[in-house]
C-alpha cells in the first residue's frame, strides 16, 4: 500500500529472506551458545590443567570469530536489508515500535565485538581469571542480543496486549516471549555442540579427540531434551488462532512440522553415534551431517514460526501484503488502485485493464508469491483456474483460505486481477464463449384425427450430471435417470393403460443402441437406465429415446423424448486440467487427479494411489448418495452435503455460482438451464437457495449434525448465506427438495419467487413422482422432467426439448395447455380434473 | 505523476524527533570516521602494493588492523542506519527498493571484502604474491559499497526521480540524474583516503611518543596522504557544492544560513588541517580534521533537510510518547560504554602499551 514492490519474479516468494534468515539464524544461535561453550571449555582446560584443551579452545575461538563475527554479523545486517526491501511497511513498524530495543541490541552487539576480539587476541596473554571474565562478558552480551531480538521476533507472531495498548513492553514481553527465549537458548547450546563436533573431530590426538567429542556430545544432547520441553511450552503458549494455523489450517506447514519432529530423535541418535563411533573417518562426515541436520532442524522451526503468522506479517495487525488490518475494510470499499500509493493506473479503461491487473498482482500477490520460482510459485496455481474460478477464489480468501489475506480491493479489481492472472500471467482454464451448433430433430408422427393411443414419456430428472467414470476415473455422477411412460387410450374418458400392453424403449448412443422393456409401476411404465453413456462424438448434452407401446403384438403408439446428460462439469474452473472431449466438455483425468490430490491432502486419504492404479474412485463408497441409495460410511457426510458444504466456502456468492460446477453456463457446451423458469429470469437459487444457503440446508440435516466434519464446514459458511443460518431447515439430498407448490400455491400463478427452505417431506412428494389430482397422470407426463419443463429452451435444438408438445399439439407448451384437452379427450372438458387452472390459457408464452 | 503522492506515510515516533537526530548525528560521526579509515586504508594499501612502494611495515599494519575497522564500521553503521530509518524510513525504504539489487548486494560485497581482509591479514606472510590483488579486490568492493550508499542517500531525497520505478520495477535504478552524485561520492572517497592517512599518522605519532623512532619516519608519508587528498577534496567539494540546488547555495532563510555557516567553518577547519598536515603536526591536524568532519556532518544533515523541505520535515512526525524504552536505552548505552572501558582496562596493562591486543601478532 505504502511502498513500491521490488519485482523479483523467480526469486520472489520469500526465497531471499529464507536463504539469508535461516543461515543467519543458525550462525547467530551458534554465536550465543558457542560463547558459553568457549568459556566453559576454557574452564575445563584450566581445571584439568590441560594445555591441549586450552589450545583446542583457542583454535575453536578463531573459527568461532571468523564465522560468527564476520558471517553472522553481516548476514544479520543482511536480514535487515532484505526485510526492508521485501516488507518495508512491516520493517518500518518494527523499527518504530522497538527502536530502543534495536538500539539496545546495537549496544550489546558492540560489546560482543569488543569482548570477542579481546578474548581471542588475549588468549595466552592475559591471566586466566581476567581472560575468563572476557568470555563471560561475551556470552552475556550475546545472550542479551538473543533476549532482545527474541522479543521482537515473537511480537510478530503473538503481539498480545500491544494490539490494544500499543505499549512497548506489552509487545516485547508478549505471550510467547519466555518459552521462545528458553527454546532459542537451548537451541543455541545444542548448536554449540554441533559446531564443537566439527572442530573436535579434527584433533590429531586420539584420546583428546575422544574426550572433546564426548564433551561436545553432552552439549548437544542435554539441551536437546530441554529444547523439546520448551517447544511444548511454546506450543501451549500460542493463542488458539496461531495454533490452528500451524497445526490444522496451513497444509504447507505439515512437512516442516513433521521434519522437525522426526529430526529430534535423529539428532539425538547422531549425538550418541558421535560418542560411540571412534574412527575419525566416521566421525568427520557424521559431524558434517549432524551440522546439516541441525540447520534443517532450525530451518523447519523458523518456517513453522513464520507460517504461524499467516495471513499476517504482524499478527492481527498487518497483513502479509503490508496492508493494515484496520484499513482493510476501507480498501475493499474504495479499491486498491485508488488508495495505494505506488499505482499508475488509477482509472481503469479497456486499454489499460491488464496494466491495472499487473499493478494489482504486484501489490497483492508478489509480496508472498514468486513467478516461476522455488517458493510459493503462483504460476502452477493460476494455471488451474479459469477467470471465474480465480475470481471466486479471490473473493473467498481470508475465509475459506485463512492463510491468505482477504482480497484488498473492490469487486471490479477482483475481476481485473482474476483476468490478469488467468489470461495474461498464465493461460488458465478459461474458455472462449461457445457458439452452440443447431441440431435437427423431428417429433414422432401423430394424427389427432385417427390416433387411438398416445404415449407421454419423460425421465425423473431433466438433466443428469455425468463424470464419465470410465474415462475420468472418478465417479460422482448423479444416479442414471429413470425413464417413465404413460400410455393413454384416447376417448371421452381416456384410460391410462397398464399391464395389458407392452412398452419398450430404444436409445441411440455413440456405442450402439440401448433397448429394453419398461415395467408397469402404478399407472406408468418404468425403466431404470443403469448405464447411460454420454454423447462423445458431435457433442450435445442429451440422447434421444424412442418409446413404443404395443398391444397384442401391434404397435399402437410411439413417441420421442430427450434424456439430458451433461458432462460439462466445471471442476477445472479451479482444479485445472483440460476438457476431456474436443476441448468442449467432460472431466479429464488430469482434472480428476488434481481433485483427488486435494482430497488426499485435506482429508488424509490415499485416493490418488487407487486412481493411479487404474481404479475408479467412486465418491459414494464413502459418502452416502441418496439419489441411488448408496449408504457410504456412517461417519462421513452425504456426498451432496459434503461437496456443496466444502465448496460453498470457496465459491463466491455473488455470481450465479451453480453454473460453476453444474454446466449451466450459457456460454459452455451444455448451454445453460433449459427449463421454462430459466426463461423467466429465475435462477437455481430461487428454489435451492444460494450456494451457501443450499449447503447449509444439507449440512444441517439432522443426520449430518453429529458427524465430525460437519462443524468446520458449517463454521466456514456460517455468515456467507443470504438467509440467517439459524433459520435454515435441514434436508436430506434428493429426498427433501423444493416444492413447486411453495410458489404455485393451489396450482395458481406464483405468489413468490423463492421456494427455498420449504422441503418436500419424502420422495413421493417430489415433482418427479407426483401425480395430478385425479391420481393417475404424473406431473412430468404433461410438464416434462424437472429442470426441463415445457416450453424448454434446449440450446442445441428447441424441438428436442419439446418433442411431445410438438408431436401432439404442434406447440411448445405443456400437454393440454390452452384447453388442448383433445390430445386425450374426445369431448370438450368443463371440469379441471387434473389440477386447478388446468383448463386455463398457458401464461408464459414464447416466440 | 506528482511525486508527492508516492511518498509513503511515516510511522509515529515514541519521543520527539530531536532525540533521534542527536543520536543519528553522533553515531553517524563515529561510523564516518571508522568507515573512512577502513576505505582509506584499503585504497592506500592497494596503491602501495600496486606501485610497489617500500611500505612493508605500513602494509603489515593495515593488514592487521583492517578487519577491526570493518567490524567497527559495520557496528557503528547499524546505529545511524537505525535512527535514519526512524526519521526518514519512508524515504529510505522507498529508495532502497528502487535500487534493491545494488542495495542488497552490499551485504555480499561486504562479506567478501571482510573475508578478503582476514585472508590479507592471516596469510600476509604466506601469500605475498596476492597482496596487490587482494587489496585491490577489497578496495574495489568497498568503493562499490560506498557508491551504492551514496546512491541511496541521493535517491532517498529525490522523490522527483521515483516515478522511474514504473518502467524499472526490478530494483536496478541508480540516481545518475542527480548532478551531485559523482562529486558527492568522490568527496567521501577522497575524504576516506585523507582520514586513512591521518589515522596512520596518528598511529605512528603514538608509537613515536612511546619511543619507536622508526615510526617517526613514516609520519610524513601518512600526512601526505591526508594533506593532498584533502587539497583535492577542496576541488571536488566545490564541484559538489555547485551541483546543489540554488535554494541551498544561497542564503534564503535560517536553514541555508546555518548550512553556509557550518560549510565555511568546515572549510576553514579543513584548510587549517591541511596546513598542519603539511607541517607534520599530527595531533593538531587530527583536531582540525575532526572539527571539519563534524561541520561537514552537520552540513550534510542540513542539506538533506533543505532538499526534503518541499516534501517533508521531521517536525511533521507524530509523537505518541513512551519514554521508558529511551531511558532504558540510555542506561544500557552508558553501561555498555562502561563495560567496554572496563574491558579495555582489563586487557591494557598500563605499564606495557606495546602489548595491546590490537598490536599483537595474529596467531594463525
Amino acid at each position: 500500500m505504502n511502498y513500491p514492490i521490488w519485482q523479483l519474479d523467480a526469486f520472489g516468494g520469500g526465497l531471499l529472506i529464507a536463504i539469508i534468515a535461516i543461515i543467519h539464524v543458525y550462525v547467530s544461535h551458534f554465536a550465543v551458545g558457542g560463547g558459553l561453550f568457549l568459556v566453559l571449555t576454557e574452564m575445563k582446560g584450566l581445571r584439568e590443567g590441560s594445555a591441549e584443551i586450552l589450545a583446542y579452545t583457542k583454535k575453536h575461538t578463531k573459527f568461532f570469530l571468523l564465522l560468527t563475527m564476520v558471517f553472522g554479523g553481516l548476514t544479520g545486517v543482511g536480514i535487515w536489508f532484505i526485510i526492508a526491501l521485501l516488507s518495508p511497511g512491516a520493517t518500518s513498524s518494527l523499527i518504530h515500535i522497538f527502536v530502543f530495543g534495536w538500539a539496545m541490541e546495537w549496544v550489546f552487539f558492540l560489546a560482543e565485538i569488543v569482548s570477542l576480539l579481546f578474548y581471542y587476541y588475549t588468549f595466552d596473554r592475559l591471566e586466566p581469571k581476567k581472560h575468563l571474565i572476557l568470555g563471560w562478558i561475551y556470552f552475556a552480551c550475546a545472550w542479551m542480543s538473543l533476549f532482545l531480538i527474541n522479543g521482537i521476533i515473537d511480537f510478530m507472531l503473538t503481539p498480545g496486549d500491544w494490539l490494544t495498548n500499543n505499549n512497548f513492553w506489552s509487545g516485547f514481553f508478549n505471550p510467547t516471549f519466555w518459552p521462545a527465549l528458553f527454546f532459542r537458548t537451548f537451541m543455541a547450546l545444542m548448536i554449540a555442540g554441533l559446531f564443537g563436533f566439527l572442530t573436535s573431530v579434527n584433533l590429531k590426538d586420539a584420546a583428546l579427540r575422544r574426550t572433546m567429542v564426548r564433551y561436545c556430545g553432552i552439549w548437544l544432547l542435554a539441551p536437546l531434551v530441554l529444547l523439546i520441553g520448551s517447544a511444548l511450552w511454546y506450543k501451549a503458549a500460542l493463542p488458539p488462532a496461531q495454533q490452528e494455523m500451524i497445526f490444522f489450517v496451513a497444509p504447507e506447514m505439515k512437512p516442516f512440522l513433521s521434519v522437525f519432529i522426526w529430526l529430534s530423535p535423529l539428532i539425538f541418535a547422531g549425538g550418541f553415534g558421535m560418542a560411540i563411533l571412534r574412527p575419525q573417518s566416521v566421525q568427520r562426515p557424521l559431524a558434517w551431517l549432524l551440522l546439516l541436520l541441525g540447520f534443517v532442524y532450525l530451518g523447519c522451526f523458523e518456517f513453522v514460526r513464520e507460517g504461524g503468522r499467516r495471513p499476517y506479517i504482524i499478527h492481527d495487525y498487518m497483513y502479509s501484503t503490508s496492508i493494515l488490518k484496520s484499513e482493510m475494510a476501507k480498501t475493499q470499499e474504495t479499491g486498491l488502485l485508488t488508495s495505494a500509493r505506488w499505482i499508475k493506473n488509477r482509472t481503469v479503461t479497456p486499454e489499460n485493464r491488464m496494466d491495472a491487473g499487473k499493478e494489482l498482482f504486484t501489490m497483492l500477490c508478489l509480496p508472498c508469491h514468486s513467478v516461476g520460482g522455488l517458493l510459493n510459485d503462483i504460476v502452477p496455481i493460476a494455471k488451474q483456474f479459469s477467470p471465474a474460478g480465480m475470481r471466486s477464489y479471490l473473493a473467498t480468501m481470508g475465509h475459506a483460505s485463512p492463510y491468505m489475506p482477504p482480497f484488498a480491493g473492490n469487486k471490479e479489481e477482483m475481476d481485473i486481477l482474476a483476468d490478469y492472472l488467468t489470461t495474461r500471467l498464465v493461460q488458465g482454464t478459461g474458455d472462449a464463449p461457445l457458439k452452440i451448433p443447431q441440431k435437427s430433430t423431428t417429433p414422432a408422427p401423430f394424427n389427432p384425427e385417427t390416433a387411438e393411443y398416445l404415449i407421454l414419456a419423460s425421465t425423473d430428472m431433466g438433466m443428469v450430471l455425468s463424470s464419465e467414470p470410465e474415462q475420468s476415473g472418478i465417479d460422482f455422477s448423479f444416479a442414471p435417470p429413470t425413464l417413465r411412460a404413460q400410455v393413454i387410450e384416447r376417448g371421452e374418458a381416456p384410460a391410462v393403460l397398464g399391464k395389458e400392453i407392452q412398452v419398450s424403449y430404444r436409445i441411440a448412443t455413440d456405442t450402439g443402441t440401448l433397448t429394453g422393456n419398461m415395467s408397469p409401476v402404478g399407472s406408468a411404465f418404468e425403466a431404470a437406465l443403469a448405464h447411460m453413456p454420454a454423447v462423445s462424438k458431435d457433442f450435445r448434452p442429451y440422447l434421444l429415446a424412442e418409446v413404443t407401446a404395443m398391444k397384442n403384438g401391434k404397435v399402437i403408439a410411439t413417441t420421442n423424448l430427450k434424456i439430458g446428460i451433461s458432462t460439462t462439469i466445471g471442476c477445472r474452473n479451479c482444479h485445472g486440467g483440460p476438457w476431456r472431449q474436443q476441448g468442449l466438455t467432460g472431466l479429464s483425468r488430469e482434472t480428476a487427479a488434481n481433485i483427488l490430490a486435494t482430497h488426499d491432502k485435506r482429508s488424509k486419504t490415499r485416493l490418488s494411489t487407487a486412481f493411479a492404479n487404474g481404479s475408479i474412485v467412486a465418491c459414494r463408497d464413502c459418502h452416502a448418495d441418496s439419489s441411488r441409495d448408496a449408504k457410504g460410511l456412517p461417519e462421513h457426510l452425504h456426498l451432496s452435503a459434503s461437496i456443496h458444504g466444502f465448496h460453498a466456502a470457496y465459491i463466491d456468492q455473488d455470481s450465479n455460482n451453480c453454473n460453476f460446477c453444474h454446466g449451466g453456463n450459457p456460454h459452455g457446451a451444455t448451454g445453460g438451464l433449459e427449463d421454462l423458469h430459466a426463461g423467466l429470469g429465475l435462477e437455481c437459487a430461487n428454489c435451492h437457495g444460494t450456494l451457501a444457503d443450499h449447503a447449509m440446508s444439507l449440512l444441517k440435516h439432522e443426520e449430518q449434525a453429529i458427524k465430525p466434519s460437519n462443524a468446520p464446514l458449517l463454521r466456514q459458511i456460517a455468515t456467507k448465506g443470504s438467509v440467517p443460518a439459524n433459520t435454515i431447515k435441514g434436508r436430506l439430498p434428493w429426498v427433501m427438495e423444493p416444492d413447486c407448490l411453495s410458489c404455485h400455491k393451489g396450482f395458481q400463478p406464483p405468489e413468490a419467487d423463492t421456494a427455498f427452505n420449504t422441503w418436500t417431506s419424502d420422495k413421493q412428494k417430489l415433482f418427479a413422482h407426483r401425480h395430478s389430482e385425479e391420481g393417475l397422470l404424473l406431473c412430468s407426463s404433461c410438464h416434462s422432467a424437472p429442470h426441463s419443463l415445457y416450453p424448454a429452451n434446449t440450446p442445441y435444438s428447441r424441438k428436442a426439448g419439446n418433442l411431445q408438445p410438438l408431436q401432439y399439439q404442434n406447440n411448445l407448451y405443456p400437454i393440454s395447455a390452452d384447453r388442448g384437452c383433445a390430445v386425450c379427450h374426445t369431448v370438450e372438458m368443463e371440469e379441471e380434473l387434473h389440477h386447478p387452472g388446468s383448463l386455463g390459457t398457458f401464461r408464459n408464452r414464447v416466440e | 505523476m506528482n511525486p508527492a503522492s508516492l511518498i509513503p506515510a511515516p510511522d509515529p515516533l515514541q519521543v520527539p524527533w530531536g532525540w533521534f537526530q542527536i543520536l543519528l548525528s553522533i553515531t553517524f560521526l563515529l561510523h564516518l570516521v571508522v568507515m573512512n579509515i577502513m576505505l582509506g586504508w584499503s585504497i592506500i594499501a592497494s596503491i602501495n602494493h600496486i606501485f610497489k612502494q617500500s611500505k612493508a611495515a605500513e602494509n603489515r599494519l593495515i593488514s592487521k588492523k583492517l578487519p577491526f575497522t570493518i567490524a567497527f564500521t559495520v557496528n557503528f553503521g547499524v546505529a545511524p542506519l537505525l535512527f535514519l530509518q526512524v526519521l526518514y524510513g519512508h524515504f529510505m525504504y522507498t529508495s532502497s527498493v528502487l535500487m534493491a539489487v545494488f542495495w542488497l548486494s552490499i551485504v555480499l560485497l561486504l562479506i567478501l571484502a571482510y573475508y578478503g581482509a582476514y585472508i590479507y591479514n592471516l596469510q600476509f606472510v604466506r601469500l605475498p604474491g596476492l597482496h596487490s590483488l587482494l587489496t585491490s579486490f577489497i578496495a574495489v568492493l568497498f568503493l562499490a559499497i560506498a557508491f551504492f550508499f551514496t546512491n541511496n542517500t541521493s535517491l532517498m531525497v529525490s522523490p522527483e526521480s521515483w516515478p522511474r520505478y514504473f518502467d524499472h520495477p526490478d530494483g536496478l535504478l541508480l540516481n545518475f540524474a542527480d548532478p551531485t552524485l559523482i562529486p558527492r561520492y568522490l568527496h567521501s572517497v577522497f575524504a576516506s583516503v585523507a582520514v586513512g592517512g591521518l589515522a596512520l599518522g596518528l598511529y605512528y605519532d603514538w608509537k613515536k611518543r612511546h619511543g619507536d623512532m622508526a615510526a617517526a619516519a613514516q609520519i610524513p608519508s601518512a600526512m601526505n596522504w591526508f594533506s593532498y587528498a584533502t587539497i583535492l577534496n577542496f576541488g571536488i567539494g566545490t564541484w559538489y557544492f555547485g551541483g546543489l540546488p540554488l535554494t541551498i547555495r544561497t542564503v534564503t532563510g535560517a536553514a541555508s544560513a546555518f548550512t553556509l555557516f557550518f560549510l565555511i567553518a568546515g572549510i576553514g577547519a579543513a584548510i587549517l588541517s591541511v596546513i598542519y598536515g603539511l607541517q607534520r603536526r599530527v595531533r593538531r591536524t587530527a583536531f582540525a580534521a575532526l572539527a571539519a568532519i563534524i561541520c561537514m556532518v552537520v552540513v550534510r544533515e542540513l542539506v538533506r533537510r533543505q532538499t526534503l523541505a518541499p516534501w517533508f520535515s521531521t517536525s511533521d512526525l507524530v509523537v505518541v510518547p513512551q519514554y521508558s524504552p529511551l531511558l532504558l536505552f540510555l542506561v544500557v548505552f552508558a553501561a555498555g560504554l562502561a563495560l567496554i572501558w572496563y574491558m579495555i582496562k582489563l586487557v591494557l596493562p598500563a605499564d606495557n602499551p606495546a602489548a595491546t591486543p590490537a598490536d599483537s601478532e595474529v596467531q594463525s
